[in-house]
This record gives structure tokens, C-alpha cells and sequence, in this order.
């Protein structure tokens, strides 16, 4: 069964290429336009990874990882930040937060999935 | 008019100057940079809709070519160049996604712009405002310490400014960021 994975930006053209690139692996995508919306979806359906950006409005990164870390059905499930940042100090409060890795933008497709294969299959 | 009138009055017109300046140019900075976002916007939305269109149809004709090797044997030159040509295509395709992320970060820096010159423009409007208390008619000792207030508040509000301006994108080029798991 395919896998799903939410990809939580604020911006558009950001959103296609992640969507583009996860499935062409053979990922299904959920996407979200902020944290609020990401967390919204998260709670409709379980997915199996969560990408989020850091820096949107309504919600940032960190504050949805808090709050998925907050649910119980997503104690486990891997969530990888996907942002500009690149600051120790953001690694630290991402990691803290409870991700369990940090890509820096912009991203490399083969990279990108390479990571994603890894992390969930 | 005694110099000390002039002196205040002096003052207060160029306090009002620069604000009244600043804030048209900035304005026009503010209108021409909200402007080039939106035209990245548009530009980055054709550029994507040329690639996928591109890609669909790399993709339909790769099917087709597949069909045809099927009637080729193994050992073929021609499918050993065919494969090569495959990883080509795949390798542009992946520097091209990285290429078409360029509007994102450039968004945020042309938005952290556009904010700051928002701010600049408040800090010049206040300076107008506080400019306007200052007597025409002061002594010097007033004026002065009317005007060290007024730098004291600029520096406030400058300070202020920049905490709210975090830097978000240091990225000086479009080469794939690091990756890093906890």
C-alpha cells in the first residue's frame, strides 16, 4: 500500500515541486497551505511523515510539531522540517520539538526521496 | 526674526523634510518591490505549468520509445544509449525542480523588504509628529533636548524594527540545502 505524506508550506510553487517529486517515488501527497491547515489534516487522516516548513502564517513548523507530538497517533510518526532556516539554535528547537530531521530549501528531488525511502519505505 | 526662532523653525522643517521625502521614496520603493513579487509569482506559475506540460510529455514518449525497445534485444547499442539518455532527462529533471524553488526563498526576502520599509516609513512618519512639538520660538537648551529625545525614540523604534525582522534565508545560492537527521 502507498505510503502518504503531508507537506505542510505557505508556498504554492514550493508545494508542487514536493508534490511532484514524492510522487514520482510512488508517495501519496496531502498537502497543507499552513500549520493550522497541517494540523487539521493530520487529525483527519493519520499519515505516515509529516515535511513541514518552519516560517507560515496562522501556524509555524515548530508550533505544529508541538501539537502532532501533542496526539497521541502521531507520537511515532517521523516528521521532517523543510526550511530555509539553517541556524544550530532552529536545529536545537526543532529537534526539541520533537523532529526527527532537518532539510535545508531548496531541496534535491533524488536527495529528498532518498531521505523519505530511508525514513518510511 | 531673531536666530533662535530661525533655528527652530529650521529644525522643524527638516525633520518634516525628511519625512516627507523618505516617505514618498520609500513608498515608491514599497509599490515597486510588491510589483516584482508579483511578478515572480506569475513568472514561477508559467514556469511550472512549461515544465510539467514538458515533463508530461518526456514522460509519453519515453512510454512510447519503452514499447519499442521491447522489440530489441538486450545487448543493443541502441538501448545502452537510450538508458543514458533516460538518466540525462532524470538529472535535469531533478535540477530543474531545485531551480523552480528559487521563487519561494525569493518571496520571503522581497516580503522581509517590503516589511522593513513599512516600519521605516512609521519611523519617519513619528519623526514628523515629534518634530512638530518642537517650539519655534525655543531656546537652545530646549530644542537640544528635544531633539536628543527624538533620536532616543528613532533608536527605540529602529531597534524594534530590526527584532521583528528576523533572517530567515541566508541562501546565496540555489545549490540543494544540507540535510541533517536527528
Amino acid at each position: 500500500m502507498e505510503k502518504t505524506i503531508l507537506a505542510v508550506d505557505d508556498s504554492g510553487s514550493l508545494r508542487q515541486m514536493l508534490s511532484f517529486s514524492l510522487k514520482a517515488a510512488g508517495y501519496q501527497v496531502i498537502e497543507a497551505v499552513d500549520g493550522q491547515d497541517g494540523l487539521d489534516k493530520a487529525r483527519a487522516q493519520v499519515v505516515d511523515l509529516v515535511l513541514t516548513d518552519q516560517n507560515m502564517p496562522r501556524m509555524d513548523g515548530l508550533s505544529l510539531i508541538k501539537a502532532l507530538r501533542a496526539m497521541p497517533s502521531y507520537q511515532k510518526v517521523p516528521i521532517l522540517m523543510l526550511t530555509t532556516e539553517s541556524g544550530d539554535e532552529m536545529k536545537s528547537r526543532g529537534r526539541a520539538a520533537g523532529a526527527n530531521g532537518w532539510l535545508v530549501k531548496p531541496f534535491d528531488p533524488q536527495k529528498l526521496t532518498e531521505v523519505v525511502k530511508k525514513v518510511i519505505g | 526674526m531673531t536666530t533662535k526662532k530661525m533655528l527652530g523653525s529650521q529644525v522643524k522643517r527638516l525633520l518634516s523634510g525628511v519625512s516627507d521625502h523618505g516617505r514618498q521614496h520609500l513608498l515608491e520603493v514599497e509599490t515597486d518591490l510588491v510589483q516584482t513579487a508579483f511578478l515572480l509569482g506569475e513568472a514561477v506559475e508559467k514556469l511550472g505549468s512549461s515544465f510539467f506540460a514538458l515533463h508530461n510529455a518526456v514522460s509519453a514518449q519515453q512510454r512510447e520509445v519503452d514499447i519499442l525497445l521491447a522489440e530489441f534485444k538486450d545487448g543493443d547499442p541502441k538501448m545502452a544509449r537510450l538508458r543514458v539518455l533516460r538518466d540525462e532527462i532524470a538529472q535535469h529533471t531533478n535540477e530543474a525542480v531545485t531551480g523552480l524553488q528559487f521563487q519561494d526563498l525569493t518571496s520571503q526576502l522581497l516580503a522581509r523588504t517590503v516589511q522593513r520599509i513599512i516600519g521605516l516609513r512609521n519611523v519617519l512618519s513619528e519623526l514628523a509628529v515629534e518634530g512638530n512639538e518642537l517650539p519655534v520660538e525655543g531656546q537652545e537648551d530646549e530644542i537640544v533636548t528635544m531633539l536628543n529625545d527624538i533620536n532616543k525614540n528613532l533608536n527605540t523604534q529602529s531597534s524594534g524594527l530590526k527584532d521583528l525582522l528576523r533572517k530567515a534565508v541566508h541562501q546565496k545560492d540555489m545549490d540543494s540545502g544540507e540535510i541533517e537527521m536527528f
